[in-house]
This record gives structure tokens, C-alpha cells and sequence, in this order.
């Protein structure tokens, strides 16, 4: 694959395929609430739900899919969404982290994050909480190595990741709980 | 992202074929997107269409038929080839290889045909491809052919595909004995998620012979064929497997680069390969 | 107990037998920002938007050294949506914090490949990408300086005007018709006598390279540059707001107070937010567009290819020691490879001069440090301040001396290790308040379970399962690096429901520093933790200054103002209670929110109905808003001779040791860790979890010096790893199995309740401790980090003792 030879796109051109003619509906539902929004089908999924609906809690921070901080859950399954274009999601069901916790009540996910110290600046910790929510969802009795092989694409420089670990333990082990009681 | 592309995402195969037969050189498929999306972000590529190929039932297929083989569809995602019992007991070193491949988020999008498509010679899953003799399906507009993959890696991210075709499935004989059973070790410069310094699939067939893949160590993936074919003349020991592992160096050309040297490349595919053999002995007794 | 008791119990010491002598301080108190982050409603200058923002784009040049030929900007400027676009020929701007050396854009050559040569604003990231890719620049190729050595030679010099750059005298020294941007010294005692007494003299040569910070937020800014009123406002991902407003008005050359820095929460900083980075290019940008805002937030790759790296470096050490092992000389010469530009690296060369001993009492000891210049992406401070690098050439060093004298490296530290009455390489006095080395080495050697040096049967034994392990353990000591006048200050404000607004100048990038500050508040006010709130964010116009948030300082610094502050309300309600109440001050006491008469706790006012003065029912009013501050300025430090090196530079000295074992597969070269026992003494927890996090986090980044990361450069020095594909740290499998804290509390008299600063700190000997403990495991000493599993398997098949 070539390098594009960018010196040959001119200022015509440019303004032509920046028109509406481009613009396709996207239908899904993020975070238990329907939407619909006109898109660019260049337009990522990550940027879809920060820069158009306005989430801000799911973040950028490599763009290649390697630290997961854009990790997000799209129907059932943990996502990169920095490397998913906002048009696959037609028709998906989307939690992001703020679709972890209603109503003023944090998960217990999210209580075991804060319980352990699961995080220090927080930009990592959507991500880390996505990749949890989407692992226990699957496994809701996981091994240590399921853990750590769930949540490994997940990078962070603050924590050493142990506490980060610890917590999702704990959490899976009080959400088998809480069902049991249920 | 410089690319100004349209989107489709046709139902059916034939569609997706007749928008690539018009293709000059801008038009790619999606169906992962954990390689092409990284190529627009760079603007590696200058895409005008985007085929997602995710609706298209036929790519779906992942099937094993006893006595045939394993068939496996464009859109089988690594997830998809770890779960699988059938992989994880007859095609072992697929499922040793699916487990490594990046992180588990990317397994949840990133398939096995997309793997082969990008052309890496330092891409998983080939090796172990490779030593199960697996075929490629290609289609076009103009109808399909089969290749074994051994011929579809040209060089370093090229394969034979034209810029009408793409491939629609892979297909993995059935390895027929129950002795039948191989492995994939790879080494990494951490614990953590990592492509490839080299990795070294083995399988030992029925009949007690060897077959050995490779990556990284030359511009396409290996299957190592003029090393097997003295190994199994030896046949499989102790011995012959510390000569194996001295003699494979002589057979790759590894390169030295920013993830491993020449040097340790060299060195890994030899414990890798005494690893492996080691390992597949061991089972059998 | 309840959920959370039985779950402290089980992973802190604080809350079963640490029995804290105070209600507030040493308790576990959770991180006061913990909701916003979970939720993730935490506001990042990433995620900041401002009315009528513009997105800049950057171009960066492809060579580590080139001529700049010609820029040809017209077609990014006709396209429509561009606001503006620029180049080095459009200011005459010189940036540096310690000495003015670059250019805000390129300017007729560049220096390191990554440089920024033109940068654009557009109404949308779409159309700034699009503007980039239409601004034609013609290079003329030229041969770069790579290198220590090629520098050393200077034949080719990266900054030929070196001589005439505007530079704070008197502590940097840059050396005419060379590439040294800065010599600094230090010396004690007499090197030739030391020498001379000497039974045994080594010289050993020790090396690393550059890596990354990788916050996870990278660098981000927003500015606003009114070209009419000459305000600027800012929002940045900034470690250092008030410094910051400090070098842009010294760069643009306009009044400090025309200048407004806002950081909002910071997505992990570690040393490379400190300072001056993407601010005077936005600022440029924004006049150019006739005022509008411009962010501009970092891609990965120019994360770590544009901004600054730790820099790379050499020790030569040469040590001379009796047989009985007591250290009599040091002759040490560090040199950096800074890279193109002096920025904050030439600070950590200097801070060499006097951090870069050790822990050790020497009596003739010499450290030259040079940070030098090369052509490539600079350097910058990063978690250590260059203590990480030099505690790789000292402590390893001294393994290798105990290896060749045949003594326990625990007996040999045990015997030069400084104590109360020793003097430090500055000739700082140890005391009772310094903290002590020992206890922090007696404590991590009893817990890793030292017994001594493998034998070299035991090893081969070993050997032949292909897996061996090995046990080793280094010193830790770090002071803050600062102005000897760094100060911190705070403010505080009652509300009138009894709440207490905090306002610091320090930012909390996750170090817990909003949680440290309440806790202090409380213990001071005797308020409950959930009435004190911190004022979230930290803007230059409303809160209080401080210098910067770095060096490990602001527990010791702004604790030591918030208590200045508490006491200051404390004694503003007072005043005004003594005459509500009819008392003196002498007889009122506070607590629990109220001023009470010592001798009738009933006879008592609110803290809440003073907030915002006092009404007597009669309706008379008196006092005011209750407003208190305090500050803190270290008390009699100095700045280093420069030719001796000489001086109290130390706030406070933090030791430490960290002893770790590991695993080595000896075919593949991977190293397990398996065990880390790390022991600080920090005088005195202010907050277990918050301590227990930082060694959490900074062994791990520890073990990516150590193991994994450094930057790799072509051979004409083009980063080949400008990307997560190859410049990796660790992840959640690289964790080590155990890591097991230990604190050590000697109080240090002058900080706040005893508390020194533990932070940069757990990170920093984690490498030296691995080289030792790999020299256990395979009787192999390696010199140069890091030590891959390509670097390990390669040293063990060469046969050689000596790995450089």
C-alpha cells in the first residue's frame, strides 16, 4: 500500500466531498436510549459518541487499538472503538461508562474501582471499566487468568494494575452475590 | 483520516463482488477493520468504497466436517477460533495462535482471513495455517479459484490478491489420526500483548512426521518443508530434535529490525522449534 | 465490621494494628475524586471545548538534522475553514526554561526529526489535516550529531551559536564550540588521597536510554490569544500552571497577570507536563486567528516523537574501596544525551551533581555531569529527575564491588550507607530528621528473605530446569530538585453550611493530593473528611500559587501550608468568638466545628455562623467572610557552589530500598518478577492507600526502565519506535506476582506531621535492583538497560561475565 500522494488534493475538491450528498443516517441504541444522528461514513465510532453525542467519557488515547482507553461494549462484546467506524454500529446495542450506573447509584463494578484504588488519574479507567463490564457479563465467575486476559488490552502508567485487578475480582465475586439474593 | 469514502455493507456475496470488480486500486473490504482502519488513520491507503462484508451470511461459516475439514468464512473472528473445541483439539496450533493475537478486544473483530489479507510476515496465525496444508478460497466477479496458502503470501503485505478478488474462506483438511497434534510458540518482548519476534508452529501428523511454520523470519510466513523432510528421514527424538534445532537456523534468513535482531531471531527459532517438537513428544506418550 | 473495614484490613495495615495517634492523618481515607472518575464525568483538557475553537495540526520534519530550504503554505492558506498557518519565519520567539534555545517553530534548520516545523488552525480536525498535507516543505539533508561520543567530539554542532544563549548563569555552564549545553560539578575531600588509600579500584561504565512518560492523556492544550486586549487564556493538561504563565510571559514578553492558566483534571503527567510545551505555539496560532481559541491535542505518536523524552545517559564511575569494604573515593561522570534542545533535561544533568552519589557516605567523591546536545527529540524531566539513571551506575556499581571483594552486597551497603552525623555529597548534615537509609535496607532484605549470594553449584543446579532465579535489592534516595525559594501556598473558605473550601495550587494528576490536603484540613479543624471539599481544578487567577507540582514536594510543601492555612481560620474565628463569647483567645478552644470555652465545651459558636460573619440576634453584626491562608517556603537552602557543588539543596531526603526476586528463563532471556519488597521512609503515612498506590504504580513503571522500554533510533537518527507497536509498557500481564510495601516512619521534624514525600520514588531503584538480582541468577553482570529478553538471551549466550 502506497503512501497517498497528498500534495494532489485541491481546495475544489475538497469542498465538494465535504457536502451533505455524503451523509449517512446511523440508528443505534447507546446507553439504554435510542439515537439517530446524520454522519460522515469516515467518521469513527469513538468520535461519534464524543464529538456528536456528546459522552465524553470514553477516551482517545492511542488510535491504533493498542491501550484500550476507547474501550467500550457494543452487543455484548469489548470494543476498540477508535478502530470501528461509527456506521458499523447501525443497529447495535452500546454501553459506554456512563451507561454503567442510573439514577445517582454507582455499580458495584464502579464501587470496587473507588473501594481499591483501582485508579489514580483516571483517564484510563472508562476503558478498564468497559473491558470489566464486558468480561463479567461473560464470565461472571472468572479465573485469575481470565481476569488478566480480559483486561490486558487495557494499558495504564498510574496503577501497576494490581489494585485494578483486585477490584474486578471483588466485584464479580459481590455481583454473583447480589443475583444469588435475587 | 484524508480518505473521503462511501460506505456499503451488501447481504449477499455477489454484490460485494461486483463493486470490487469495478475496482482501480480504492476499494477495500471490511470486515474487522483492525488493519484497515489503522492504514486510513495513517492514510497508508486512499480509499473511495468501503465493502462491509459483516452481513453476508455465506462468510459466516465455520464448519468441520469429519473427514473433509474445517471450513472457515471471512467473517470468523480469533474469539470465535479460541472457543472452538473442534480448533482447540484438531488444529491445536490455530487455537494456540488465535489466544496470543493482540488483546481480547481486537480477537472480538479481527479475523482470521483479515489476518492472511494484510500479508505480515510476522502475522500469528499463519504458521500455524501453514503446517495444516490450509487452502484459500478467492472469488471475483469472474468466479473462484483455490490456492494453498504456502503461494498467497508473495512478500512483505503482498499476496496474490488482484484488486478485484477477495478471499471468501480458508479450509484446513481434516488432520485424520487422533495422534494428530501440533502447537504455536512465539516469543514476545513482554508478557503483555506484542506482535511477533518469531513464532514456530509444529505439528507431528499420524504418522509420526513433523511439520514446521514460522514467521518473521523472512518476507513471507514459512512452512519449512526442506527441514522437515530431514527431520522426519531421521525421524523424531531427543537427538534429532537438538539437530533440528541447531540446523533451522540455515534455513531462514531472518533480518534484524526494531522489535528483535537477526541475531535473536536466530536463536528463538531454535528454541522455539526444540520447545515445540519437545512438547508435541511428550503428549504423544 | 463492615464491607469496607474488612476489606482495609485484608490489603492495608493502616486500619487492623496501625493504630494512627491522629483522628484524620494515617487514615484510609478513599480519593476525594474517585466518583467523577468512575463515572467518567472527569473533565480532561482533552475533552474541554470552548465557543469558536479552532484544532490545530502540526508538521513535523523527517530529519534529525536539515536546512529548511523553503515552506510553501499557500495551498493550506487558500483553503477555505484555515485560520491561520505558520512557520518558523513567522516568530522570533525563543523558548527554554533554563536557557532559550528553540525556536516555537523551526527556524531556517532543524534539530531532531519530530521537530515542529509548521502548524496549522482550522475550523475542524478534518480540514487542519487536510491544510497539513497541502504545505510543501523542501529540506537540504544534513549529517545529524548521533550520539554521546560524536557529540563529544564536536564537529558538528547542534546549536552553533551555543555561546551567545541566554541561559541563568551561575547554574548552568554551557560550553563554548561544543555540544555540552551545561557542566556541572560537585566535589568533596580529595580525590588522590581517597585513591591512594584505596586497596581496590574499579571502573565500570553503565548505560540506558531514552523512554517515554506515556501519560495516558497526552499532551493537550487550548489558547486564547486576544490580539487586541494582549490577555491570553489558557487550558492545559499542565503540571505546572503558575510556571507555566511564568515562562509564556518571559517568552511573548508580556505581564505574567495578563496571562490565565486553567488545568482541569490531568491524565497522568510524570514529569512531562511540568514546564512549557504546547502553550506559545497555540498562543501564536490564536493571534494569527484574530483571537479564536486553537486546541490542539497530541497524537500517540507525536507524544512520543515531538514532545520530550528522559534522556538517555552514560555513567563512568570509578570507585576506590579498602578491603574492608569502605568506600574512600568517588570519581563520577555522568553525560546525557539531551537531544536538540536543553528545555528541563539540563536541570535533571545538574541535579546529578548532587543526588548522584547515593545514599552513601564517601569522604572524597567528585560527580562532573554533562548534559549535552544531540540531534535528536530533547529531553525533558521525568519521574526520578535523573535519579533512576544514576542509582543504575551507583547501585549496581556497588554490587559488582561487594561481587569482587567477596562480601555480602546487605554488609557492604550496611557499612558506607550514610547515618546521623554523616555528611551527604553536598555537605549536608545527616540528622535523627533525615530519615535513615538502614532501616529502610534492613526492612526490604528481611522481608525478600535475603540469605545471602547464590553459589555457582547452586546456579548450575539450577541451570539445567532452563529457569533460575535470583534475589537482589537497591537503594532508593531522592530530595526534591527545586528553587531553594519554591513555595506552596493554599486557601481556605468556610461556607455557611460548616463545609470548608480548599484552594491549592498544586495539581493532583492522580498522586492523591486533593485527598493528603482534606485530610490535613480535617485534622487540623476537627471536621469530618466529607466537609472539607478541595476546589476541583486549578486556575491561575483565583487559586493560591505554587511553584510546581513535581519533585515529590507537595505533600511535604502545600501539607505543610494547609496546616499554615487551617491554623490561620482556626485563629480568624477566634478572634471573632472571643468576642461573641466574651473571651479571650487564650481560654477558646476548637473542635468538632465549633470555638468553645476550654473550661464549658457548652458555652460555644459555630464554625457556619461565622462563615460569612456574625449576627447577633439583636441583629448587630461583626467579623467577615472567614477567608485564611498559609504558605510554605523551605527555610535556609541554598543554591550549589558551582564549582563545588556545595549547599543545602535538599528540602527533605526520602530513602528507600527496593529487593526483588525474579525468575530468568535462560533460553528466551524473559525475567519474571516475581516478588518486590519495597521499604520508604516517609516519616510519616499521611494516607496508606494513596502510598500504597504510588508503589503500586511506580514498580511497575520501574520494571518498564528496567526490562522493556527504551527509544530506538535509525543510524541517522529517526525514531524507529514512535508508536505502542514497538515502544511498550507494561500491561496488566506484566505485573509482578507480589509486591509487598514497607513504611518506615522517622519523622522529619519540619514536615507536616513528620511526613516526607513518597512518590517518584517507588519507581526509581526498581531497575538497579533487577540488574542485581539477575547478576544472582545468572552470575552475569549487565551494564546496559534494558534488559530484554533479547538483551539477556543474547549476554548469557555469549558466554561473557560482562554484558555492556
Amino acid at each position: 500500500m502506497t503512501k497517498v500522494d497528498e500534495k494532489d488534493l485541491c481546495a475544489m475538491e475538497q469542498a465538494h466531498i465535504n457536502s451533505k450528498e455524503r451523509l449517512v443516517t446511523l440508528t443505534c441504541t447507546v446507553n439504554n436510549e435510542a439515537v439517530s444522528e446524520d454522519i460522515d461514513p469516515t467518521m469513527l465510532l469513538l468520535h461519534f459518541l464524543r464529538d456528536k453525542l456528546k459522552l465524553f467519557g470514553t477516551k482517545e488515547a492511542c488510535g491504533e487499538g493498542e491501550c484500550g482507553a476507547c474501550t467500550i461494549v457494543m452487543n455484548g462484546e469489548a470494543v476498540n472503538s477508535c478502530l470501528v467506524l461509527a456506521i458499523e454500529a447501525q443497529g447495535a446495542v452500546i454501553t459506554t461508562v456512563e451507561g454503567l450506573s442510573k439514577g445517582g447509584e454507582l455499580s458495584i463494578l464502579q464501587q470496587e474501582f473507588i473501594n481499591g484504588d483501582a485508579l489514580q488519574c483516571g483517564f484510563c479507567t472508562p476503558g478498564f471499566l468497559m473491558s470489566a463490564r464486558a468480561l463479567l457479563d461473560r464470565v461472571p465467575d472468572p479465573t485469575d487468568e481470565e481476569i488478566i486476559e480480559g483486561m490486558s488490552g487495557n494499558l495504564c502508567r498510574c496503577t501497576g494494575y494490581r489494585q485494578i485487578f483486585e477490584a474486578v475480582k471483588r466485584a464479580a465475586k459481590r455481583e454473583r452475590e447480589e443475583l444469588s439474593r435475587s | 483520516m484524508l480518505s473521503k469514502f462511501d460506505y456499503a455493507k451488501p447481504l449477499v456475496l455477489e454484490e460485494a463482488l461486483n463493486v470490487l470488480s469495478k475496482n482501480e486500486g480504492d476499494t477495500y473490504i471490511l470486515a474487522g477493520g483492525t488493519d484497515l482502519l489503522i492504514a486510513l488513520r495513517h492514510n497508508l491507503i486512499d480509499a473511495k468504497h468501503i465493502i462491509d462484508i459483516k452481513s453476508i451470511p455465506e462468510l459466516d461459516v465455520f464448519e468441520f466436517v469429519e473427514g473433509k475439514g474445517l471450513l472457515i468464512g471471512a467473517n470468523v473472528v480469533c474469539n470465535a477460533l479460541i472457543e472452538s473445541e473442534i480448533v482447540k483439539e484438531k488444529y491445536t496450533a490455530l487455537h494456540d495462535a488465535a489466544a496470543v493475537l493482540a488483546t481480547y478486544p481486537l480477537r472480538n473483530r479481527a479475523t482470521l482471513v483479515g489476518n492472511i489479507c494484510n500479508g505480515s510476515p510476522g502475522a500469528d496465525l499463519p504458521p500455524s495455517l501453514l503446517i495444516y496444508d490450509t487452502e484459500v478460497k478467492i472469488a471475483s466477479a469472474e468466479g473462484e479459484r483455490t490456492v494453498p496458502l504456502k503461494e498467497f503470501f508473495t512478500g512483505v503485505k503482498k499476496t496474490q490478491l488482484a484488486a478485484n478478488e477477495m478471499v471468501v474462506s480458508v479450509f484446513l483438511p481434516d488432520p485424520g489420526s487422533a495422534e494428530d497434534r501440533s502447537c504455536y510458540y512465539r516469543q514476545t518482548r513482554l508478557k503483555g500483548h506484542d506482535l511477533s519476534s518469531v513464532g514456530v508452529a509444529c505439528r507431528i501428523n499420524g504418522d509420526g512426521k513433523a511439520a514446521i511454520g514460522i514467521n518473521a523470519v523472512a518476507i513471507t510466513p514459512l512452512r519449512l518443508t526442506a527441514l522437515e523432510d530431514e527431520l522426519n528421514a531421521k525421524g523424531i527424538t531427543e537427538e534429532s530434535i537438538d539437530w533440528a534445532a541447531e540446523e533451522i537456523q540455515n534455513h531462514i534468513k531472518p533480518i534484524s529490525d526494531v522489535r528483535a535482531s537477526k541475531e535473536y531471531r536466530l536463536h528463538m527459532a531454535g528454541v522455539l522449534l526444540k520447545r515445540g517438537l519437545t512438547h508435541l513428544m511428550e503428549k504423544e506418550a | 465490621m463492615t464491607y469496607k473495614e474488612e476489606l482495609y484490613s485484608c490489603t492495608y495495615q493502616s486500619c487492623e494494628d496501625y493504630k494512627s495517634k491522629y483522628k484524620h492523618i494515617g487514615k484510609p481515607y478513599e480519593r476525594k475524586e474517585a466518583m467523577e472518575k468512575v463515572t467518567g464525568h472527569a473533565r480532561y483538557a482533552f475533552d474541554m471545548e470552548v465557543p469558536g475553537m479552532l484544532y490545530a495540526k502540526v508538521l513535523h520534519s523527517p530529519h534529525a538534522r536539515a536546512k529548511i530550504v523553503s515552506i510553501d503554505t499557500s495551498k493550506a492558506k487558500a483553503l477555505p475553514g484555515v485560520k491561520a498557518v505558520l512557520t518558523g519565519d513567522d516568530s522570533d520567539l525563543l523558548v527554554g526554561l533554563y536557557m532559550e534555545d528553540k525556536w516555537v517553530l523551526a527556524k531556517g534548520e532543524t534539530r531532531y526529526q519530530g521537530e515542529a516545523v509548521a502548524a496549522v488552525a482550522a475550523t475542524s480536525e478534518a480540514l487542519a489535516e487536510q491544510a497539513l498535507a497541502l504545505i510543501d516543505v523542501e529540506y537540504e539533508v544534513l549529517e545529524p550529531v548521533v550520539g554521546l561520543d560524536k557529540a563529544l567530539e564536536a564537529n558538528i554542532l547542534v546549536h552553533e551559536n551555543i555561546a551567545e544563549i541566554n541561559h541563568v548563569k551561575g547554574v548552568f555552564f554551557p560550553q563554548p564550540n561544543s555540544n555540552i549545553a551545561s557542566l556541572n560539578r560537585s566535589r568533596k575531600g580529595d580525590l588522590d588521597k581517597g585513591f591512594a588509600e584505596a586497596n581496590h579500584i574499579l571502573e565500570s561504565e553503565f548505560s540506558l536510554p531514552a523512554v517515554a512518560h506515556v501519560p495516558i492523556e497526552t499532551h493537550v492544550a487550548i489558547a486564547q490569544y486576544d490580539p487586541f486586549t494582549g490577555r491570553i487564556k489558557i487550558i492545559s493538561s499542565a503540571q505546572s500552571p503558575f510556571a507555566l504563565r511564568q515562562m509564556l510571559a518571559s517568552t511573548l514578553k508580556i505581564k505574567e497577570s495578563d496571562i490565565e492558566v486553567q488545568v482541569p483534571y490531568v491524565g497522568g503527567a510524570f514529569g512531562g507536563k511540568a514546564g512549557i510545551h504546547l502553550e506559545p505555539l497555540l498562543c501564536l496560532l490564536s493571534r494569527e486567528a484574530n483571537g479564536a481559541p486553537v486546541k490542539l491535542k497530541l497524537t500517540r505518536e507525536q507524544e512520543f516523537n515531538y514532545t520530550a523524552t528522559r534522556a538517555a545517559m552514560r555513567g563512568k564511575i570509578r570507585t576506590g574501596v579498602k578491603e574492608d569494604g569502605t568506600m574512600v573515593a568517588a570519581d563520577i561522570v555522568y553525560d546525557w544525551d539531551s537531544g536538540a534542545y536543553a528545555d528541563y533535561g539540563v536541570n535533571v544533568g545538574k541535579t546529578a551533581v548532587y543526588g548522584g552519589l547515593g545514599p552513601y557516605d564517601v569522604d572524597n567523591a567528585s560527580i562532573v555531569s554533562n548534559t549535552i546536545y544531540t540531534n535528536k527529540v530533547y529531553s525533558t524531566a521525568y519521574r526520578g529527575f535523573g535519579h533512576l539513571e544514576t542509582l543504575w551506575t551507583v547501585e549496581r556499581q556497588i554490587d559488582i564491588l561487594s561481587q569482587k571483594l567477596g562480601i555480602d552486597p546487605y554488609e557492604f551497603r550496611m557499612k558506607n550507607l550514610l547515618r546521623v552525623g554523616d555528611l551527604t555529597m553536598t555537605g549536608e548534615l545527616m540528622t535523627a530528621s533525615t530519615g535513615s537509609p538502614v532501616d529502610c535496607l534492613q526492612a526490604a532484605v528481611k522481608e525478600i528473605g535475603w540469605k545471602g549470594r547464590k553459589s555457582e553449584a547452586e546456579r548450575a543446579a539450577e541451570w539445567k530446569t532452563g529457569k533460575v532465579r535470583g534475589t537482589g535489592f537497591a537503594m532508593v534516595q531522592k530530595a526534591p530538585a527545586m528553587p531553594p525559594n519554591a513555595a506552596s501556598s493554599i486557601i481556605m473558605q468556610m461556607q455557611g453550611d460548616g463545609h470548608v473550601k480548599v484552594m491549592v495550587g498544586g495539581i493532583d494528576y492522580g498522586q492523591g493530593l486533593m485527598t493528603a490536603v482534606s485530610q490535613i484540613t480535617a485534622q487540623e479543624l476537627d471536621l469530618p473528611m466529607d466537609m472539607i471539599e478541595v476546589v476541583r481544578g486549578v486556575n491561575t487567577e483565583t487559586n493560591p500559587y505554587d511553584w510546581n507540582t513535581v519533585a515529590s514536594k507537595y505533600a511535604f510543601m502545600g501539607g505543610n501550608a494547609t496546616i499554615k492555612a487551617a491554623r490561620n481560620m482556626v485563629d480568624q474565628m477566634k478572634d471573632i468568638a472571643g468576642q461573641i463569647l466574651r473571651l479571650t483567645k487564650e481560654s477558646l478552644d476548637h473542635g468538632d466545628g465549633y470555638i468553645f470555652y476550654k473550661h464549658d465545651p457548652t458555652v460555644r459558636v459555630a464554625y457556619k455562623d461565622m462563615a460569612y460573619g456574625y449576627a447577633y440576634p439583636n441583629g448587630n453584626g461583626i467579623g467577615g467572610p472567614l477567608i485564611s491562608h498559609g504558605y510554605f517556603t523551605a527555610e535556609r537552602l541554598t543554591n550549589l557552589d558551582p564549582e563545588t557543588g556545595q549547599g543545602t539543596p535538599a528540602l527533605a531526603w526520602t530513602f528507600g530500598c527496593h529487593a526483588v526476586d525474579i525468575e530468568v528463563d535462560v533460553h528466551s532471556g524473559e525475567i519474571t518478577v516475581l516478588k518486590v519488597a519495597s521499604a520508604f521512609d516517609c516519616g510519616q503515612v499521611l494516607n496508606e492507600r494513596m502510598v500504597y498506590s504510588q508503589v503500586m504504580g511506580g514498580v511497575v513503571q520501574g520494571i518498564g526502565s528496567a526490562i522493556l522500554e527504551g527509544y530506538k533510533f535509525s543510524d541517522d537518527n529517526v525514531l524507529l519506535n514512535p508508536s505502542f507497536t514497538d515502544n511498550k509498557i507494561p500491561t496488566m500481564k506484566d505485573m509482578p506476582l507480589e509486591v509487598v510495601p514497607i513504611y518506615i516512619e522517622n519523622p522529619q521534624l519540619d514536615g507536616p506531621y513528620g511526613a516526607r514525600g513518597v512518590a517518584e520514588h517507588t519507581m526509581i531503584s526498581i531497575p538497579s535492583a533487577i540488574g542485581n538480582a539477575l547478576y544472582d541468577a545468572t552470575g552475569i553482570n549487565f551494564y546496559r538497560l534494558p534488559l530484554t529478553p533479547e538483551n539477556v538471551a543474547l549476554g548469557i549466550k555469549s558466554g561473557e561475565k560482562d554484558i555492556y
